[in-house]
């Protein structure tokens, strides 16, 4: 049933930029708004192209950026793969 | 609606300067892969149905798309309250930025039901004792008991985070295989899986990584507790509160995941 032809949505603006992005060479090249914190130095001083480290700060700055679905059919992959799983046993009221 | 702004194909735009037009993405060191365990339904699952692959990437970018859309498939504004609070607690006193648990309204891992597990591991690695790249290996745990307080999804995002961001290990180490939470009756656990227990392994080469026996027991030791340290970090553990760490095999054998601990951080 899930399986059943349905029209392919189109991929959101975010999605074709992700698609057709290429992937940093070199972070030195990259030029942050000044309200972001950038990937510390420190970690990628020996780093090859290509090869980050990234701290906790600075990742955590994409959360309200780019919340895309991964994909045009992942609402249906994430109900195959996860599925119902939230705990049934729990009260739907606070506690 | 605005026009579409206009770049040179030189300029270097991020996900920061242009949400929709941004031409480069931060790649990941490693390519990961999340899996689910789903809880067994009590009719004789095969655990191979159990454990399912979600999705794999290997931008930072990819990483934020799989974790709010993924868990906001879950919003159960119910337990939204108890989230709240415990979040509220927490970033209060010990994490140094707010809002991060309201932007989603979500609570993934506190509302999973007893027996699932998420994990996230090396593209090709199976989250299993069994596979060739974990049968030598081990892993560092830490248990959370208090299950009604502890912030769980923050600090599992954390963990998230120190894996594909590649701070839980120095350059060269070639230790961390993947991370993992258990949701279980009386706890959480959360734990980084190793390459190795410190030994080489068979077929690890001559070379100075993890595995090779041109790494010494010494130097095989002091990388597995760096890691512990720098995961006990993560977790923001209080003195006195450590992480363990154990051998698959031991604990295979001793037919229990708490086995002996072999080392502790």
């Amino acid at each position: 049933e899930t399986n059943k032809p349905v029209e392919p949505a189109q991929p959101s603006a975010a999605l074709q930029a992700l698609r057709s992005a290429r992937p940093i060479a070199r972070l030195s090249d990259i030029t942050y708004p000044s309200s972001i914190i950038s990937p510390n130095p420190a970690l990628n001083a020996t780093a090859p192209e290509q090869k980050f480290k990234y701290q906790r700060d600075f990742l955590l700055q994409f959360q309200t950026v780019f919340t895309e679905k991964p994909s045009e059919d992942w609402d249906n992959k994430v109900k195959e793969t996860v599925g119902e799983t939230l705990d049934s046993s729990r009260p739907q009221s606070a506690r | 609606k605005p026009a579409k702004k206009e770049y040179k194909d030189t300029d270097n735009i991020t996900v920061f300067h242009d949400p929709e037009n941004f031409n480069v993405k931060h790649p990941l060191m490693h390519e990961w892969t999340l899996w689910f365990t789903k809880p067994p339904s009590g009719k004789g699952d095969n655990w191979n149905e159990l454990l399912k692959e979600v999705v794999t990437f290997d931008s930072v970018e990819e990483f934020w798309g799989v974790y709010v859309s993924l868990f906001s498939e879950h919003k159960n504004f119910s337990t939204f309250p108890l989230f709240y609070l415990s979040s509220a607690l927490y970033n209060s006193s010990q994490i140094p930025y707010t809002n991060l648990a309201l932007q989603n309204n979500i609570t993934p891992t506190s509302e999973l039901a007893i027996k699932s597990d998420y994990h996230l591991f090396k593209k090709g690695v199976r989250p299993e004792w069994e596979d060739p790249q974990n049968k030598h290996g081990g892993k560092w745990a830490y248990q959370f008991k208090e299950k009604r307080t502890v912030p769980i999804d923050d600090l599992w995002l954390h963990v998230l985070l120190s894996a594909i961001g590649e701070t839980l290990e120095n350059e060269g180490d070639g230790e961390v295989m993947g991370v993992v939470v258990n949701v279980r009756k009386g706890f959480y656990r959360l734990g980084v899986w190793t390459r190795t227990v410190g030994k080489s392994v068979p077929g690890g080469g001559d070379g100075d990584v993890a595995g090779g026996k041109g790494r010494t027991q010494e130097k095989g030791k002091d990388v597995l507790l760096g890691i512990g340290r720098r995961f006990r970090d993560v977790l923001k553990l209080r003195d006195g509160e450590q992480v363990e760490f154990s051998g698959h095999t031991d604990s295979a054998h001793s037919g229990s995941t708490r086995a002996k601990a072999k080392f502790v951080a």
